[in-house]
C-alpha cells in the first residue's frame, strides 16, 4: 500500500466533507461534514507521519492536537447552533440568510 | 498768433474722438437710473456742445493741414514676442476733412435729435450711442492701420445695436437690431480672416505700406483674389450691399435722428475702409471684378427696390445701398478719388434727405406714402429741402451729385463702358424715386393723416436749412478745393446724359404720380414683379430658407449630439457603475455557506493557477 492511495482516501473524505460543507440545509451536518475534513487531515498526517517520518512522528503529534481542537470546536459550534436555534427555532441553514446585500 | 492755434489744433486732432467719447461717457450720467431729478436733456446739451468743439477743432486743423503733406504719428498699443502693434495715425487734408464733416453731421443730427425726441426720455443712451460713433467714426477717420480700423469697425457694429435697439419694447426693433448686429458681424468676421492673412503676407497693417507692398507683390493670384474677396466682405456687410443688405431696412425700426447718421456716414465707414485696401482689392482682378459687380447689382436692384416702397424712411434706406453701390463700382475701378468726392457728396445730400421726412413723420405721425399728400403749401421748408437733398443726390447740375457721377463716369467710361450705363441708370431711377416720394407725400390731395400737418420745432428745422444750405454750397467748395473738373464740362456727353437720365427719371414719375394719369394706388401690369420688389426681394425668406435654416438645423444637431451623445457617454459611466453596484450586491447571498463555497472555488482557482506550470 503506497503513500498515495492513503492520501486519495484522504482527498476523497476531503471532498465528501467539502459536499457536505456546502450542501447540507441541517446545520449538525455542516459541523458533522467539517468533522470528515479534519478526518480527512488527520489521515493526512498520519500517512506522511508513518512513510517519511517513522523517527520523530511528527505527524501524530499534530493529530493528536487536532483532534483536541477539533472536539473543542465542535461543543463550541453546537453551543452556537443551539442558541441560534432557541431565537429562531430552527436549524435549518436555508433560513440563516439576514446578513445580505 | 494764428499759426500758432492752427498748429496746436492740428498737433491735437487726436483729441477729437477722446473728447466725444468722453462726452458720451459723461452723458450716460443723465440715464433715469443716476440723475433722477434733473431729467434727460443735459445729456442733450452736452453732446452738442462736445460736438460743437470737435468741429471747431477739426475746422481749425483742416485749416492748418490744407494744402499742406500728410503727417504721419505712431503709437506702440502692444509689443509681445516679435509681434510689434502700431496705431500709426494719419493727419491729412482727406483725413481731417473727413472729420469735419463727421462731427459737422453730429451737431446737426444731435441737435435734430434735441427737436425729434422732445417726448422721449431716453437721452442718455441715445446721446452715449450718438457720440461712441462719433467718436468710432472720426478714430477711423485718423487711423492709418488697418487692424485698428477693423477694431473700430467692430465697436461701430456694436454701436449700431445698441442705437437702433434704443427703443427696445418695440418687438420689430429687437429683430432689426439683432439682423444688423449679426449682419454687420459676418462681415467684419470675414473681414479679420484677411486682416490675419495678410499680415504673413505683407508683413504690415500700415495703408501706407500695405500699398507700397502691393504696387510689387508677388503672391500667388489665387491667394489675392481670396484675400481681396475677404477684404470686400467686411465692407460688403457694413455698406448694406447685396446680399448682405437687409439690415438696414430693419435698421429703420431705430429713432430717426439716428438714421441720419447711418444713412449717411456710418454706412460709409465700410467704404472708407474699402477705398484704403484698394490697392491691395486691385492687385486681384476677380476681387476688383467683385466689387464692381456687388456695386453694380446693388445699385440697380436696391434703387428698384426704393422704387416699390410704401414706408417713407426705406424708401431712402435702399438709395442708400444703391450710392454706396456706386461707390463700390468707384473703388472696384480703382478710381478711389472719384469714390470719396461720390461719398462726400452723397453724405450731405442722403442727410438732408432723412432730416426732411423726419420732419414729416415726427408731425404726421405715419411714415406710409400712400397715407400722406398735399404737403407743399403748408411744409414748404420740408419740401424745398426734400427737393435740394434729392438735387443734391442725383446728378442734377448745379448739385454735387453732378458734378461726383461726372467725375464718376468719365473716369469709368475707358475701361468699363457699360457700369457708365449702369450710373445712369441708377441716376435716373433715383431721380424716378425721389420724385415719386415728393408728388405722393407733398403734391396732390391731403392724405387722411396729413390733413393737418404743422411746421415742426426750430432745433429739427434749423439743422435741416443748415444743411440745406450746406447741399447748396458744396459745388462752390469742391471748385474751390478743384477736387472736380472745371464748369466747363457742363457741356460734355456725359453731363447732358446725366441731366437727360434724372430728367428722364423725375419727369416719368410726375407724369405717373404727379397727373393721375395711372390708377392710384399704382398696380404694375405683373403684380408679382410688384410685389418681388416691394419684398425686397423676398430677402428676409431668402436668409431663413439658406442660412439661416442651415445653421439652426446644424445648430440642432450640434445640440442632439451633445445632449444625447457626450452627455450620454459620461452618464452612461456613471449609469453603468450604478447598475454593477445594484447587480453585483446579490454576490452577498447572506448564506454563510455560499461564502464558504466561494472561498473554496477562489482557493481552487489560486492552488490552480499556481501549480499549472508544474501540472503542465
Amino acid at each position: 500500500m503506497p503513500l498515495q492511495f492513503y492520501l486519495l482516501l484522504a482527498a476523497a473524505l476531503f471532498c465528501i466533507g467539502i459536499y457536505g460543507l456546502v450542501m447540507s440545509r441541517n446545520a449538525v451536518r455542516v459541523l458533522m461534514s467539517i468533522e470528515l475534513m479534519l478526518n480527512a487531515v488527520n489521515l493526512n498526517l498520519i500517512a506522511f507521519s508513518n512513510f517519511l517520518d517513522r523517527q520523530d512522528i511528527h505527524g501524530q503529534v499534530f493529530t493528536i492536537f487536532v483532534i483536541t481542537v477539533a472536539a473543542a470546536e465542535a461543543a463550541v459550534g453546537l453551543a452556537i447552533i443551539l442558541s441560534i436555534y432557541r431565537n429562531r427555532d430552527t436549524i435549518d441553514m436555508e433560513a440563516f440568510n439576514l446578513l445580505k446585500w | 498768433m494764428d499759426q500758432a492755434i492752427f498748429q496746436v489744433s492740428l498737433h491735437t486732432v487726436l483729441w477729437i474722438p477722446l473728447y466725444t467719447l468722453f462726452g458720451g461717457i459723461a452723458s450716460v450720467l443723465w440715464s433715469p437710473a443716476c440723475f433722477r431729478r434733473t431729467g434727460p436733456r443735459p445729456a442733450g446739451y452736452l453732446n452738442l456742445l462736445v460736438a460743437s468743439l470737435g468741429f471747431t477743432h477739426s475746422l481749425l486743423a483742416l485749416g492748418a493741414i490744407w494744402g499742406q503733406p500728410a503727417q504721419q504719428v505712431s503709437f506702440t498699443w502692444l509689443q509681445v514676442a516679435d509681434l510689434q502693434l502700431l496705431l500709426p495715425l494719419e493727419y491729412s487734408s482727406q483725413s481731417i476733412g473727413a472729420i469735419a464733416v463727421i462731427t459737422g453731421l453730429n451737431i446737426l443730427a444731435q441737435l435734430y435729435a434735441v427737436g425729434y425726441l422732445e417726448t422721449d426720455w431716453g437721452w442718455a443712451r441715445f446721446f452715449a450711442s450718438l457720440s461712441l460713433f462719433e467718436s468710432g467714426m472720426c478714430a477711423l477717420a485718423l487711423c492709418n492701420s488697418l487692424f485698428f480700423s477693423y477694431v473700430i469697425l467692430e465697436i461701430l457694429t456694436l454701436g449700431t445695436y445698441l442705437l437702433i435697439g434704443i427703443w427696445f419694447n418695440q418687438s420689430l426693433v429687437v429683430t432689426g437690431a439683432r439682423d444688423a448686429f449679426l449682419t454687420k458681424r459676418v462681415g467684419d468676421l470675414i473681414l479679420l480672416m484677411a486682416v490675419v492673412a495678410l499680415w504673413p503676407l505683407a508683413g504690415t497693417w500700415h495703408y501706407g505700406e500695405l500699398a507700397e507692398w502691393a504696387a510689387q507683390a508677388e503672391v500667388a493670384p489665387h491667394t489675392l483674389t481670396l484675400v481681396g474677396l475677404a477684404l470686400m466682405a467686411g465692407p460688403l456687410g457694413k455698406c448694406a450691399q447685396f446680399p448682405l443688405h437687409l439690415w438696414l431696412d430693419e435698421a429703420m425700426e431705430g429713432p430717426l435722428p439716428a438714421s441720419i447718421l447711418r444713412n449717411a456716414v456710418v454706412v460709409g465707414t465700410g467704404a472708407w475702409v474699402l477705398i484704403k485696401v484698394q490697392p491691395v482689392i486691385a492687385l486681384s482682378p476677380i476681387a476688383s471684378a467683385a466689387v464692381i459687380g456687388v456695386g453694380a447689382i446693388t445699385a440697380i436692384g436696391a434703387t428698384l427696390i426704393a422704387i416699390a416702397q410704401i414706408d417713407l424712411k426705406r424708401t431712402l434706406s435702399y438709395s442708400v445701398s444703391a450710392y454706396m453701390g456706386l461707390v463700390f463700382i468707384a473703388i472696384g475701378s480703382g478710381n478711389s478719388q472719384a469714390a470719396l468726392v461720390l461719398m462726400l457728396t452723397y453724405t450731405l445730400s442722403m442727410a438732408l434727405l432723412v432730416m426732411s421726412t423726419g420732419t414729416l413723420i415726427w408731425s404726421n405721425i405715419t411714415q406710409d406714402l400712400t397715407q400722406m399728400g398735399g404737403l407743399w403749401s403748408r411744409r414748404p421748408i420740408s419740401g424745398l429741402c426734400f427737393l435740394v437733398g434729392g438735387a443734391g443726390l442725383v446728378g442734377l447740375p448745379p448739385l454735387g451729385g453732378f458734378w461726383s457721377l461726372l467725375t464718376l463716369m468719365d473716369s469709368l467710361w475707358m475701361r468699363h463702358p457699360i457700369l457708365v450705363g449702369v450710373v445712369l441708370g441708377v441716376n435716373s431711377l433715383t431721380a424716378f424715386s425721389l420724385m415719386r416720394v415728393f408728388f405722393r407725400v407733398f403734391l396732390g390731395q391731403p392724405g387722411p393723416m396729413t390733413v393737418r400737418s404743422p411746421e415742426v420745432l426750430w432745433p429739427m428745422v434749423l439743422p435741416m436749412t443748415v444743411l440745406g444750405g450746406v447741399v447748396l454750397h458744396l459745388p462752390f467748395l469742391l471748385h474751390r478745393a478743384a477736387i472736380v473738373p472745371a464748369l466747363s464740362v457742363v457741356t460734355s456727353p456725359f453731363a447732358l446724359l446725366l441731366i437727360w437720365s434724372c430728367l428722364m427719371g423725375g419727369g416719368l414719375a410726375g407724369v405717373i404720380y404727379g397727373r393721375h394719369w395711372a390708377q392710384q394706388p399704382v398696380r404694375l401690369f405683373w403684380p408679382a414683379l410688384q410685389d418681388f420688389f416691394a419684398q425686397d426681394l423676398y430677402t428676409a425668406q431668402i436668409y431663413r430658407g439658406t442660412i439661416i435654416w442651415v445653421v439652426q438645423q446644424a445648430s440642432r444637431l450640434i445640440d442632439w449630439c451633445d445632449r444625447y451623445f457626450v452627455d450620454g457617454l459620461v452618464n452612461g459611466v456613471g449609469f453603468t457603475t450604478l447598475l454593477s453596484g445594484q447587480a453585483l450586491r446579490y454576490n452577498n447571498t447572506g448564506f454563510g455557506q455560499f461564502y464558504i463555497l466561494t472561498i473554496l472555488i477562489g482557493l481552487s482557482l489560486l492552488m490552480l493557477l499556481v501549480t499549472y506550470p508544474i501540472l503542465s
